[in-house]
């Protein structure tokens, strides 16, 4: 016999038995990750070795022969389901009109079904065409605090919501400040001092574009804004186009101006709607 | 009564003495199972769905799917005080506070991974072996519903912790939905309960993903099983074996202790997995928060190929009426219904294009049908460039190349990778099937009776040790079952 397999189903239970053990011991000492687990892992794969090296001791490799059964239609068969089948248009099928009600009656059930189906959520009555941005209202970052529209760093990335409505997913802008002379001009129209509002919303997917980089490498200086999720790119100087990577759109600019206490507010809504679109959102 | 019988023997009697059915028990303890290690993948998919079940269960027992926003006062120190969803602070409770919790979340979530890796190994055994044709056609599309099944259950539960990264994929979700011709705007609405991000869309995928799924996955386990007896498991032509016959080892003991034993083992191994590796550390990654999102971020393995269609499709839009077709139309839904449907129809495909209608109950090895071998490997090169454009970014990072010129390269591969692979498997497969076996078995040419009466040459393998009778070849119906 194989005494080799038997020695190891042996061990196998005994492992097994020692790895239930240290993993009472290990919850009991809270060490909860590492000695419960590998205990508990010690004692399952213990009694599964231990099972195969007993299989493997008694050596059943057997090669038993069993025939298959036949699973086709026999002739008889057949013939019996076309007689159930011409049973049932001589008995349910000499009323067609009884047929055809039962049947639009249980579309009927199913349709009176649907209604409760619409209350899951309510009806899109133009939500997506408008965010949080009113003219006037005053960018403030995540912590509340106004942004400054007369200095301020440049090229580097600010996240800002309008003042009331900090974490509304909609309304999340991305603000950037860059050198004004390089802007193009539409753009430049809805800048102050250099300062460039977009959604930070992707129009590809809808991540969040929280990204922003600035590649000195000569012979151009290049900034992109860049979502992490799919790497679209899009160039924050000319109106946040898409420059790169699977996003179609560019990003809806926020025209911005300044309030009389110097700080940056916007001027009104975006133009059309942020993130990524329906079909008839064109 | 002289002899003493064991309690079990008593204990059957008595059940079997009042419901029948006798003469099954013994039946089904010696049915015959054949024997190879790759039949094994569907029995690992078995048995780490168990185990899905049971660390699901307990952690049902402390996971809130709620989206209540409350302060996070638990004992993760960096996390303290922000706010946090009621679904994040459950899993975090679960994972610092509750002794032995994050052990059981991982395990959770190693044994979800190695779920659905067993799943397409299975079915990449059943595609490359033959075991889809008929009659086994109608388990293979029990099968591909599994799966869809299995990742649908992955997806939802990666969702529930309410972290940025799965927030993040909910995000994408959504936007994908809303890309939906005519519907997709409402069906947003009534999945999420408004505009994104709704307030719902976690208490919603709790009961999908405890309840529907799991329900759906047991009833169609039960049918593929049910299927799999019924039909008797297919096997390997060899010694003895014939289309009529199942040559192999008996339920009861053999085939028992050792699938069993495979149980525990696997048991074992996820449990060491959970215990030793890290996986999903959502404390890490912060609660769900509107603007915020990460770079790497990554999916579970399985969805890798979806964020990669989703990554490396250009950005077209078509307008047609003034009404727009997203591009994720393209590569989030078609994309996925080309890979999906292509599996789901699979065995019809294949009756279409090699005219084989036969009953087959014996496989065939992967190079002796060069041509089905080369469509599945074309089709695991188009998954696979997708999965790895998933991950554009960290091999762009890695390589320190632009991730323009990973992305141009990886496009081009999905184009050119699949035709490429589907010629070099073709040939691989012919010059492997005219070598001798490794078994030292020669590959000759053997003349075949078929059932019409007709003769005509086979490529089979004749083993040194006497083969009985010579299998009748895998790529012609063999009349037997058949119209």
């Amino acid at each position: 016999m194989n005494t080799g397999a038997y020695r190891a189903a042996v061990a196998s239970f005994v492992v097994a038995i020692a790895g239930g053990l240290v993993a009472a011991v290990g919850y009991a000492t809270d060490h909860t990750e590492k000695m419960l687990g590998l205990g508990l892992a010690a004692a399952a794969a213990g009694i599964g070795i231990g099972l195969v090296s007993w299989a493997r001791y008694l050596d059943l490799s057997e090669h038993v022969v069993q025939e298959r059964e036949v699973l086709a239609v026999t002739p008889e068969q057949h013939r019996e389901i076309d007689e159930e089948a011409d049973l049932t248009r001589q008995t349910l099928g000499r009323r067609p009109l009884l047929v055809w009600l039962s049947g639009i009656s249980f579309a009927s059930l199913l349709a009176g079904f649907v209604g409760p189906i619409g209350s899951l959520g309510p009806k899109p009555r133009g939500e997506r065409a408008r965010t949080s941005w009113r003219p006037g209202s005053r960018l403030v970052t995540p912590d509340g605090q106004p942004i400054d529209g007369k200095a301020g760093p440049n090229d580097q990335l600010v996240t800002v919501f309008p003042l009331g409505h900090v974490g509304v997913d909609d309304s999340q802008v991305v603000l950037v400040r860059v050198d004004p002379d390089l802007l193009a001009p539409e753009t430049a129209s809805k800048s102050v001092n250099g300062w460039v509002a977009y959604s930070k919303i992707c129009t590809h997917a809808g991540c969040s574009v929280g990204l922003f980089g600035v590649d000195n490498r000569p012979p151009d200086v290049i900034r992109q804004l860049v979502c992490p999720c799919h790497q679209s790119a899009f160039d924050p100087l000319d109106g946040a186009r898409p420059v790169g990577g699977p996003a179609p759109r560019s990003l809806p600019q926020l025209p911005l101006g300044l309030d009389d206490q110097g700080f940056l507010v916007s001027t009104a809504d975006f133009d059309r709607p942020v993130g990524p679109i329906a079909w008839n959102e064109a | 009564m002289t002899e003493r019988r064991g309690a079990v023997q008593r204990y059957v009697e008595h059940v079997l003495g009042r419901v029948g059915g006798g003469s099954a028990v013994g039946k089904a303890l010696r049915k015959v199972f054949p024997t190879h290690f790759s039949f094994l993948w569907g029995e690992l998919a078995l048995y780490s769905f168990l185990l899905l079940l049971i660390t699901g269960t307990y952690l049902t027992f402390f996971y809130e799917g709620s989206q209540t926003e409350i302060v996070y006062a638990g004992s993760y120190d960096p996390l303290r005080g922000v706010r946090v969803s009621a679904a994040y602070d459950s899993v975090l409770r679960l994972s610092f506070d509750v002794k032995g919790g994050l052990l059981i979340r991982q395990m959770h979530h190693w044994a979800a991974l190695v779920f659905v890796g067993a799943i397409a190994l299975h079915l990449a055994r059943i595609f490359f072996t033959g075991a889809f044709r008929r009659p086994r056609d109608i388990n293979w599309v029990v099968g591909v519903t599994l799966l869809l099944l299995s990742l649908a259950a992955g997806f939802t539960g990666y969702s529930l912790p309410d972290d940025l990264l799965s927030g993040t994929g909910l995000r994408i979700t959504n936007a994908i939905i809303l890309a939906i011709p005519f519907v997709g705007e409402r069906l947003t609405y009534l999945l999420f309960g408004g505009e994104w991000p709704g307030g719902d869309i976690i208490g919603r995928l709790y009961p999908v993903h405890i309840l529907f799924i799991p329900a759906a996955i047991v009833g169609l386990l039960g049918v593929h099983l049910g299927l799999v007896w019924r039909q008797k498991h297919t096997q390997f032509p060899g010694p003895g074996r014939t289309e009529r016959n199942v040559v192999g080892e008996a339920v009861w003991p053999a085939f028992a202790l050792k699938s069993v034993g495979l149980m525990f083992v696997v048991i074992g191994v996820i449990t060491a997995l959970g215990a030793l590796f890290e996986v999903n550390a959502v404390w890490l990654y912060g609660p769900y928060d509107a603007a915020g999102a990460t770079s790497y971020s990554q999916p579970d393995w399985y969805i890798g190929f979806l964020e990669g269609s989703v990554r490396l499709f250009p950005p077209w839009e078509t307008r047609v009426f003034g009404f727009v077709i997203n591009n994720l139309v393209y590569s989030g839904i078609a994309v996925t219904g080309v890979v999906f449907g292509g599996l789901l129809l699979t065995p019809w495909i294949d009756r279409r294009l090699t005219g084989d209608h036969g009953v087959h109950h014996l496989l065939y090895r992967p190079r002796d049908e060069p041509g089905r071998t080369a469509s599945g490997a074309a089709a695991i090169a188009f998954v696979g460039v997708l999965f790895l454009g998933g991950a554009q970014d960290i091999i762009a990072g890695t390589l320190d190349v632009p991730i323009r010129t990973v992305t141009h390269l990886l496009q081009a591969a999905a184009l050119l990778g699949p035709p490429a692979t589907w010629f070099a498997t073709y040939r691989i497969c012919r010059s492997l099937a005219a070598r001798p076996g490794a078994d030292g078995s020669e590959r000759t040419e053997t003349i075949v009776r078929d059932a019409g009466g007709g003769y005509r040459t086979a490529a089979i393998t004749v083993t040194t040790i006497g083969a009985a009778e010579p299998a009748p070849p895998a790529d012609e119906p063999d009349g037997e079952g058949g119209p």
